[in-house]
């Protein structure tokens, strides 16, 4: 168990609500459904999650902050935006998602190799390295998640892709090397270090 | 001495639905002049055009006919018809009101006999049915409509049609070169009862009413149940005619939606259940499935739920739809969303979706005088100078008892008015 | 009356005259009908058709007009003559509109019109016009009983429109239930936060108002009278009696909670489970502090649980929804969160109710923070931490919670006095020297909330549940017992903003009840009418029918059994004269003659004609005018029939039935409304009682030799236009099957 999420749960004991009022991004909407359902049916990955939004917002307010939290729902959105466009009360259903992934995170608490999340981590790295996404690297650590065996295998499966896209020069492979990165990076990663701090303790997570 | 207030011992009630008819009745039997101005060309509004009364499965012409007896026996209710209430001034016990009254074409000469009707070829969309058939453009609104006199459609006049009207008419009725008129007229406290329409169901897009022929709302829905709709009283879907046999009705179509009606329109549970009672008598053998949020009917008509609930055909399924979608092949829609009792996804076909479709107040977008206090919905919640007030559903959404109830309340409010301000004038 | 001149004037517009022989019906109006003017017009409801006969008033002294034109629902404005005696033959509706075209039909429709002129000459003959009875004397003083919420709001408004009020409460003091909450439900836009109830102010007021006199620590000894002169004796605690005089009385006596002992498995009566008005209590005593449990500890969780004791379909609690307590309990969640934000307050339900702009109240607790839980509470534990064991109905899982207080919110019962079925089957059995009946007479009697002392019982009847509610959609203050009306949660379980509006309304409909009893005119549905039942009591056999059957108690019975005609309770059905077996009872305008001469006008044709003859008796407010309405729709029917509208089918009296079965009818069709539990009619029970009654023709029937097919009772609505018409033309047909009446040349 992660240090932050020993320490949220000595912070907000039973009370999972208030929990994700505080610290998820939009949090404080979740207490204004009405279990009306209609997210639950207009979200295209219905069929794929185990929980419906509708449902995780009844869990947090019954307190199942474990089976929430290591659900894999939230991390099923593509932000498509029906739930949001239909919902009757208006519930910023997408951004609440995204913001209890991102808080699932926090903690530490997504099961192991949840794709989604590895994608997300592996991509953010990627981008805060230099200020700007990696086509190159970014796709090799992808493949590699795996192990080096897996690396390789993905990397033959998807090699007419990839030529493809250097051919159509989409893709550079230089950029393995390192590649161009934005102006003053450094500058960048401390900008996106204070944000987080700022935002984390504005959220008690510091 | 107060300084000289002019009064006027006259109440003004606008719209003739239910409750104008009720605050008219209730203030004119306790002595009171009254004025009840209805912009359509007959009294009786909304709850005419209704097959059925829940809970008691009544019909609502039958206290139509009481209320007609009561208002043609009394001599202290004028009636106009056609007539909307163009500016109001003044204040509280001295109203001045503007009235513009539509041209009806037909004058009091009518007995009603048909002749014009008979006459016209013309055929104009019929409103009593919600514009599901159509009827001639010389026409009586319905077979209850008061003042039992004909109507002749604007388009026609100036036509050969209009013409031919005129010339079948024996008794000098139809007059063609009848204008609009504007009234103004002193009052002392005026009633609001404009009433409701139903929500635009167009607005509502998951639900394709502007798209799938086979999703209706309630109201029409009505008209299809009545003997006397367009149907003759078989539910009939408007893509083949085909028999309805497996009819889904969807709750807080509008209504509880901050999309669209932010408040609940509390009729639509019981409308509902009562049109599962619709289809029952009229097919024991279809199905109704009700999907709905919370099923809202208080006090006993907790009873008839609890009756509909027994009816092995009826089913509730606790879920907002979240969209229709269309089987082309037969024209059924089907319905996605999701059971939340417990999480249960369904995809499921109908022959006919009803949309329980919200209450809006009929005057929502239009320009009332300044002085009238609305609510975040835009029902009236009453006036500034405290001498006009809602009734009825322009008061709040109600069912037709308490409509009623809330009518009779306004007709001695209004009584009161016109009370305080002749005994303020004779201190 | 050697003054009477009677005219009939005919209408030969709107085809009358192209398809019936005017001329005829002339000759047959003079000869058979004995009219002294005879006019006939091609257009009589306009101007100068009107003037005609306005003129013959005037200067010809034509006291009773026939008009034989369109049906007596049509042209009423036009052919009102209100000094002079009217019956109107229906000859366009009823006979040109109704048969069919043709001239194979000339001979029959024909038949069918003057018989229509005969019965409406006869009719008229026998008619006088009301004359009204105006009572000087006559009180509009309100009385108003229970000085809750909806008793202070009646007496305010109707005070306030110009009326003395009389305002009884027994209690010290004005206020009601409202005194024991804190705060109530909002009544206006943004609908966001519970508002002060108000109760004080309106006391005050109520007590500084010129025309309200309060009696306090009061309750109604007895109510004597009918409206325009109920005298009401007002018992003091002291013991000491006044007496008023009113017009009219608004009822208001609210409501009691329902019983938390009666909720064990919710763990009513346990240590910290409160009823809804114990929280109102706690947060009154908080008075804006923190809330806490009577044992002193701080409230830091809260539960409330809906419909305890309520919706209950098992038969044990109310079956019922109060309606009021999904609100109630929000704005109780609001006490807690607007105190402390902190505290836990989950509201558990299974529908949550609050139509209208509840919404807004529901989203606005949402807000604060009140967690709304679906789920059925199935056992409560009450304790220093109470627990709740629950089927949470949206996570599928029977689970449990814990809190400090948990609240039931459990349902009105309402306070509407004696239950008249029960007090009625007391009585009886007292009467009968029932000792045990005796003493249940008694406690009834102490629960009594008007003490009327009316033949049929002390209380309003009630309508379902206890209620005294209308049975009437489109009529919420269609009572039973002219001149009184129920007002707030004793009516119907309601909120405080129902009750007030209720309230209103009911002033408004006491204030009419007494302005109409001075004028002698009577109340909803038949307003205004000014004919009343007069009895010959020298022909009476003190049977007793008419003050039983008296749907609104308005007979009464005086020391030597004879009833006692209460004209201002009476609302002019006619039940009364239906029940006579004597036929002492009449109106002025509608009596046994004037049907029974209709019944007798009738030329029946004899049994070698092929002619049946069948009499329609049909309820005026739904049959005939779907009977008018299967003429405007030409929905055809046999031209054999002849139809008579009667006020109620309680109102026919059987003599008319033996009286045409007599005379050579073939057949009667009685058409009144549905009975039953979802029952139409506006008089009861008018149609139960015709079934009833035509129960015993049966009998006659049968001594007389006559098929009981013969008389036939149907229900109609007032829809059934193009049913009526089939019903017509079936029984004609099964009629025709069955022969002539053997009683044909007899007559």
């Amino acid at each position: 168990m992660s240090e932050a999420n020993t320490q949220a749960l000595a912070r907000y004991k039973n009370n999972f609500l208030k929990e994700v009022e505080e610290r998820v991004e939009d949090g404080q909407w979740v207490k204004m459904c009405m279990q009306c359902g209609v997210c639950a049916g207009s979200c295209p990955f219905g069929p794929h999650w185990e929980h419906s939004p509708q449902k995780i917002f009844m869990m947090i307010r019954a307190g199942k902050r474990e089976e929430v939290l290591t659900s894999d729902s939230m991390w099923m959105c593509t932000s498509c935006y029906n739930c949001i466009v239909r919902c009757p009360r208006k519930l910023p259903i997408t951004h609440i998602m995204h913001g209890l992934a991102n808080y699932a995170n926090r903690l530490g608490l997504v099961p192991k190799g949840q794709p989604t999340r590895d994608i997300a981590v592996l991509f953010w790295k990627n981008v805060v390295k230099n200020g700007r996404v990696n086509e190159m690297t970014f796709s090799l650590a992808m493949y590699f998640r795996d192990g080096l065996g897996q690396g390789i295998k993905n990397a033959m499966a998807m090699k007419d892709i990839g030529l493809g896209l250097m051919k159509a020069k989409r893709l550079n492979p230089m950029e393995i090397f390192g590649g161009h990165t934005c102006k003053d990076k450094s500058g960048l990663q401390r900008m996106i270090a204070k944000a987080r701090e700022i935002e984390d303790k504005r959220r008690g997570l510091a | 001495m107060t300084a000289s207030i002019a009064t006027n011992p006259t109440i003004l009630v606008v719209g003739g639905g239910i409750a104008g008819m009720t605050a008219a009745l209730e203030a004119a039997e306790c002595g009171k002049q009254v004025i009840l101005a209805e912009k359509s060309p007959t009294l009786g509004g909304r709850t005419s055009m209704l097959y059925r009364y829940f809970p008691k499965m009544c019909h609502p012409t039958c206290g139509l006919e009481i209320n007609l007896k009561r208002i043609r026996g009394n001599p202290n209710v004028r009636v106009m018809t056609m007539t909307e209430v163009a500016a109001v001034s003044g204040t509280r016990g001295d109203y001045t009101v503007t009235l513009k009254i539509k041209p009806r074409y037909v004058n009091e000469n009518c007995t009603a006999c048909g002749d014009c009707g008979k006459a016209v070829t013309t055929e104009v969309p019929n409103t009593f049915n919600y514009g599901l058939d159509k009827v001639k453009a010389a026409y009586l609104p319905h077979a209850m409509a008061y003042p039992q006199r004909y109507v002749i459609d604007p388009s026609i006049v100036g036509t050969a049609d209009g013409e031919a009207a005129k010339a079948a008419c024996k008794y000098g009725a139809v007059d063609l070169a009848m204008q609009e008129q504007t009234v103004e007229l002193k009052v002392g406290s005026i009633v609001w009862a404009t009433g409701w329409r139903p929500y635009d169901a167009n607005r509502i897009q998951p639900y394709g009413y502007d798209r799938y022929q086979n999703v209706i709302t309630s109201v029409e829905f009505e008209r299809l149940c009545d003997p006397r709709g367009p149907t003759g009283g078989k539910i009939l879907r408007p893509s083949d005619g085909k028999e309805a046999k497996n009819i889904a009705f969807i709750q807080c179509a509008g209504s509880r939606d901050e999309n669209h009606l932010r408040h609940c329109s509390r009729i639509c549970c019981m409308a509902t259940l009562k049109q599962t009672m619709y289809v029952r008598e009229i097919d024991p053998t279809a199905k109704s499935t009700v999907y709905y949020i919370d099923i809202r009917v208080i006090d006993r008509l907790e009873d008839f739920y609890q009756d509909v609930q027994k009816d092995p055909n009826v089913s509730f399924v606790k879920s907002k739809v979240a969209r229709i979608a269309l089987n082309e092949a037969n024209g059924n829609p089907i319905l996605h969303g999701v059971n939340t009792e417990g999480y249960h996804r369904y995809a499921n076909e109908h022959d006919l979706v009803v949309l329980a479709i919200g209450m809006e107040p009929e005057v929502a977008g239009v320009k009332l005088p300044d002085d009238i206090i609305l609510d975040s919905s835009k029902f009236i919640e009453g006036s500034k100078s405290a001498g006009m007030f809602g009734a009825g559903s322009a008061a709040s959404p109600l069912d037709v008892n308490r409509a009623v109830q809330s009518a009779t309340a306004a007709a001695l409010r209004a009584v009161q008015v016109i009370h305080k301000t002749a005994s303020t004038e004779a201190a | 009356m050697a003054d009477n001149k009677f005219a009939a004037y005919i209408c030969s517009g709107c085809g009358i005259g192209d398809i019936l022989d005017v001329a005829k019906l002339e000759r047959v109006a003079k000869v058979e009908g004995k009219m002294q003017i005879i006019k006939t017009h091609p257009f009589l409801c306009n101007e100068e058709g009107v003037k005609m006969i306005r003129d013959d008033i005037a200067n010809e002294g034509v006291t009773h007009v026939c008009i034989a034109a369109c049906s007596r629902r049509a042209k009423v404005e036009a052919f009102s003559f209100p000094t002079v005696a009217l019956s109107r033959a229906n000859l366009r509706e009823g006979v040109i509109w109704a048969v069919a075209e043709g001239s194979e039909h000339d001979e029959v429709r024909q038949e069918m019109a003057e018989d229509y002129v005969r019965m409406s000459c006869a009719e008229v003959k026998k008619m006088t016009v009301p004359a009204g009875n105006v009572k000087e004397s006559s009180s509009r003083k309100i009385l108003v009983v229970g000085g809750g919420m909806s008793g202070m709001t009646a007496a305010k408004a109707a005070a306030d429109a110009g009326y003395e009020v009389v305002l009884v409460e027994k209690t010290g003091q004005l206020g009601g239930f409202a005194n024991q909450m804190w705060k109530r439900m909002p009544f206006n836009a943004p609908y966001a936060e519970a508002q002060p109830t108000g109760a004080a102010e309106l006391a005050a007021e109520l007590s500084a108002h010129p025309k309200v006199k309060i009696y306090l620590n009061s309750t109604v000894a007895e109510t004597a009278g009918a409206p325009g002169r109920f005298k009401v004796k007002i018992a003091a605690e002291s013991g000491s009696v006044s007496e008023e005089l009113c017009g009219a009385i608004v009822q208001a006596s609210g409501f009691t909670t329902y019983p938390l002992e009666k909720l064990p498995e919710l763990g009513g009566g346990q240590p910290n489970v409160v009823d809804q008005a114990g929280l109102e209590a706690l947060a009154k005593a908080a008075n804006g502090g923190p809330i806490k449990r009577p044992d002193g500890k701080e409230v830091k969780s809260v539960v409330f649980i809906q419909c305890a004791g309520q919706r209950d379909d098992s038969g044990t609690h109310l079956p019922y929804c109060s309606g009021h307590c999904c609100g109630t309990s929000i704005k109780q969640a609001m006490y807690f969160k607007d105190q402390n934000p902190d505290i836990d307050t989950v509201v558990m339900y299974t529908d949550l109710r609050v139509p209208g702009m509840g919404e807004d109240f529901y989203r606005s607790a949402q807000r604060k923070g009140v967690i709304f839980t679906k789920g059925k509470a199935s056992k409560v534990t009450g304790g220093d931490t109470c627990k709740v064991e629950f089927k949470d109905l949206i996570l599928d899982e029977d689970t449990a919670t814990e809190a400090d207080l948990v609240v039931l919110a459990t349902g009105q019962v309402p306070n509407a006095g004696v239950n008249l079925d029960e007090w009625t089957a007391t009585v009886t059995a007292a009467e009968s020297g029932d000792e045990a009946a005796k003493t249940k007479k008694a406690e009834l009697q102490k629960i009594s909330v008007l003490n009327l002392n009316y033949r049929q019982g002390p209380d309003m009847p009630q309508l379902k549940y206890g209620f005294a509610d209308s049975h009437f959609i489109c009529f919420p203050y269609e009572t039973r017992r002219t001149g009184i009306y129920a007002a707030g949660p004793m009516r119907r379980p309601m909120d405080m903003f129902q009750a007030q509006e209720d309230a209103t309304g009911a002033a408004l409909k006491a204030i009419q009840a007494a302005e109409n009893a001075a004028l002698g005119r009577a109340a909803h549905p038949r307003a205004w009418d000014l004919s009343f039942p007069k009895a010959r009591l020298e022909g009476c056999t003190q049977c007793k029918r008419c003050t039983v059957e008296c749907p609104f108690g308005a007979i009464d019975e005086d020391e030597k059994r004879f009833p006692v005609f209460n004209e201002e309770r009476c609302r002019r059905c006619g039940t009364c004269m239906g029940a006579c077996p004597v036929r002492v009872i009449s109106f002025e305008n509608y009596s046994c003659d004037t049907v029974g001469m209709q019944v007798k006008a009738v030329e029946v044709p004899d049994e070698d004609e092929e002619k049946p003859r069948i009499l329609i008796l049909a309820c005026e407010n739904d049959a005939y005018p779907a009977i008018d309405m299967a003429g405007m729709q030409r929905h055809t029917y046999s031209a054999f029939v002849r139809v008579i509208p009667v006020r109620c089918l309680g109102s026919v009296n059987t003599i008319w039935i033996t009286d045409a079965l007599n005379s050579g009818y073939d057949g009667v069709m009685m058409m009144g409304c549905q009975k039953g539990e979802n029952y139409q009619c506006h008089f009861v029970k008018g149609s139960e009682m015709a079934y009833y009654r035509l129960g015993k023709v049966g009998d006659t029937m049968k001594g007389m030799g006559l098929e009981p097919e013969r008389m036939q009772t149907y229900e109609i609505a007032i829809t059934d236009g193009a049913r009526v018409a089939k019903l017509i033309n079936d029984y004609v047909a099964q009629l025709n099957e069955l022969g002539p009446s053997p009683m044909k040349g007899f007559g």
